[in-house]
């Protein structure tokens, strides 16, 4: 197997990002990786010094630090191939009981930290005029859960950036996908991975009831983080990904039943719907 | 059972535009109407004066200016039942061409003025157990088949996202939430004033700098919506007993919502083995 892509993994320190990484080294791929903490990072990849692990901290938020990382990973690398924008963090609550501040964070990760990556990469990536670019929504971000508000909204905006991304960059030659993954046995369920609102309205106890179904899911996950690596893998070397991947049985489940309630959605109300052009 | 006509209405981003024109129709109708703008001059030319109307000058990213214009309808009205977070604007460009700030502008207005809106009105909805929340997206919050438009696709997408949590986590109250996503409407959406073009554009975007161009020229002024049809479809929904969460209006976006829904359809099947590759084996 031919592993000459240099890739960029962001939030490289646990979940599907460390898996990825790790799967990348085992294969022989070059890997720059990103994480706040880059001892944490280089602690959890373990991959000692080796010359294929470029290990980076970075703070997403930050366009000089996004800036930095890229243009070091070109400098020791030479290019860059595939960028995964993997970091981000769940966050429970209403919109009612989530306050601006924590909203605006949870889309600093989730949203802006991946328009970071994106735009300080693609003048390399249009320079070589190759490039595949995944963008890590989650199936919330086609059909959200009962409770998660605004990790909705912010994985919804990926998958909806990602579609347009990908026509306005095919002419430059660079691919675009957006993994929507159901839900994987990594430590996303686990405190340090998932925030709630802290502001908590008694009247949501339905809400706050569907949570701890969440916690409870915790490590029974239908997803192996191992697979779903070698499926990025796969879709990198391929030569046709798709737009959008859903990833899991249960992503899939659930994509297909949301196209069928707007599928019905869309039939039901179309008197509405053609009722207000011009009539010309 | 309270009559239709006695729902109290408040509208933001109503100084143009489809917020105009649903205030105007309801005015028409006698119903009354709180409407917000940056500026209260604006909006008080663009409406003139009517008994049953309150404009309101609001600031969408203070959660306080909301407030207060929140505490003045009920003061004016005695309720308020009908929310419609209608402000926003569009925003053209390549991912790479714009910057930090002129993103993080575009989703201010458009995601975090209605989220601002939403949890500040939500006390009172919840208090008398009903309420429309109608949150205006755009078909290109359901399709990102819009090149040159990544940022507002995702600022149109995330609307998308929380309305239907959001739907669900307020149904126990009786509360309703709608998206709404128009195609092109006949409003002044393409021109300069709601349209924001990227300050550093590079050629090399060549998809990117026709689609732009194709806004500000051919379609600008032929768009096939009609905006005061757009107010009476808003209105027949607020009346409904079971309004949808999903609301989309034109010939053009029922047209761009089949492509988007068979697209995904295809790229499910297509890629099945992945969906179904990733389970433990056990």
């Amino acid at each position: 197997m031919k592993t000459d892509k240099i890739w960029y993994v962001t939030g490289a320190s646990k979940g599907l990002g460390l898996t990825l990484v790790k799967k990348l080294l085992a294969t022989g791929y070059k890997v720059a990786a990103t994480s706040r903490n880059a001892a944490t990072l280089s602690e959890a990849v373990g991959a000692g010094n080796s010359e294929n692990f470029l290990p980076l901290e970075v703070d997403l938020v930050d366009e000089q630090s996004v800036a930095e990382s890229i243009r070091r990973t070109q400098e020791v690398y030479g290019k860059i191939d595939v960028i995964v924008n993997n970091a981000g963090y769940g966050i429970g609550g209403t919109i009612e009981e989530l306050s601006q501040e924590e909203i605006s964070e949870a889309f600093n990760i989730n949203v802006f930290g991946t328009i970071n990556v994106i735009k300080y990469a693609m003048p390399y990536l249009r320079a070589q005029r190759s490039g595949y670019i995944i963008n890590i929504s989650s199936i919330a971000g086609f059909a959200p859960a009962t409770g998660w508000s605004i990790y909705a909204a912010a994985k919804h905006a990926i998958i909806g950036l990602s579609e347009s991304l990908a026509d306005d960059v095919r002419q430059l030659g660079t691919k675009v996908t957006a993994i929507a993954p159901g839900a994987f046995r990594t430590q996303f369920l686990t405190k340090e991975s998932l925030v709630f609102a802290e502001n908590s309205i008694e009247d949501y106890e339905e809400v706050h009831a569907s949570h701890d179904k969440f916690h409870k899911m915790n490590g029974n996950q239908l997803g192996d983080p191992e697979k779903a690596a070698e499926v990025m893998i796969h879709l990198a070397e391929s030569d046709n990904p798709p737009v959008r991947l859903y990833l899991g049985s249960d992503a899939y489940r659930r994509a297909s039943a949301k196209l069928g309630t707007l599928t019905q959605m869309l039939e039901d109300w179309k008197d509405t719907t053609l009722s207000t052009d011009f009539q010309e | 059972m309270e009559n239709s006509n006695q729902k109290v209405w408040y509208i933001t981003g109503a100084s143009k535009g489809l917020g105009l024109a649903l205030v105007k129709q309801l005015l028409n109708e006698g119903k009354k109407v709180a409407a917000t703008s940056r500026s209260i001059e604006e909006l008080k030319k663009a409406i003139g004066d009517a008994d049953n109307f309150l404009p309101l000058q609001v600031n969408l990213l203070s959660e306080e200016s909301i407030e207060k214009s929140i505490q003045a309808t009920v003061a004016q009205f005695g309720r308020v039942d009908v929310i419609v977070n209608n402000a926003g604007y569009g925003l053209a460009g390549a991912l790479e061409e714009l910057t930090d700030v002129e993103a993080r502008q575009n989703f201010d207005v458009n995601v975090f003025g209605s989220l601002n809106v939403i949890r500040k009105v939500l006390p009172y909805l919840r208090k008398q157990q009903s309420g429309h929340i109608f949150n205006v997206s755009s078909i290109g919050g359901f399709t990102g088949a819009f090149p040159g438009f990544g940022i507002y696709c995702a600022t149109k997408f995330a609307v998308q996202g929380f309305t239907e949590s959001l739907a669900e986590e307020v149904k126990p109250f009786g509360i309703k939430a709608t998206i709404v996503s128009p195609g092109y409407f006949r409003t002044d959406f393409l021109k300069d004033s709601s349209l924001s073009v990227p300050k550093n554009q590079l050629q090399e975007y060549k998809t990117v700098r026709d689609v732009q161009s194709a806004h500000e020229n051919e379609i600008n002024g032929n768009q096939p919506g009609d905006p005061h049809k757009a107010a009476l479809a808003f209105i027949r929904t607020a009346e409904m007993q079971n309004p949808p969460v999903h609301l989309f209006l034109g010939q053009d976006a029922y047209a761009m919502a089949e492509v988007k829904i068979q697209s995904v359809k295809e790229n499910m099947e297509a890629v099945r083995e992945y969906a179904a590759a990733t389970g433990f084996d056990n």
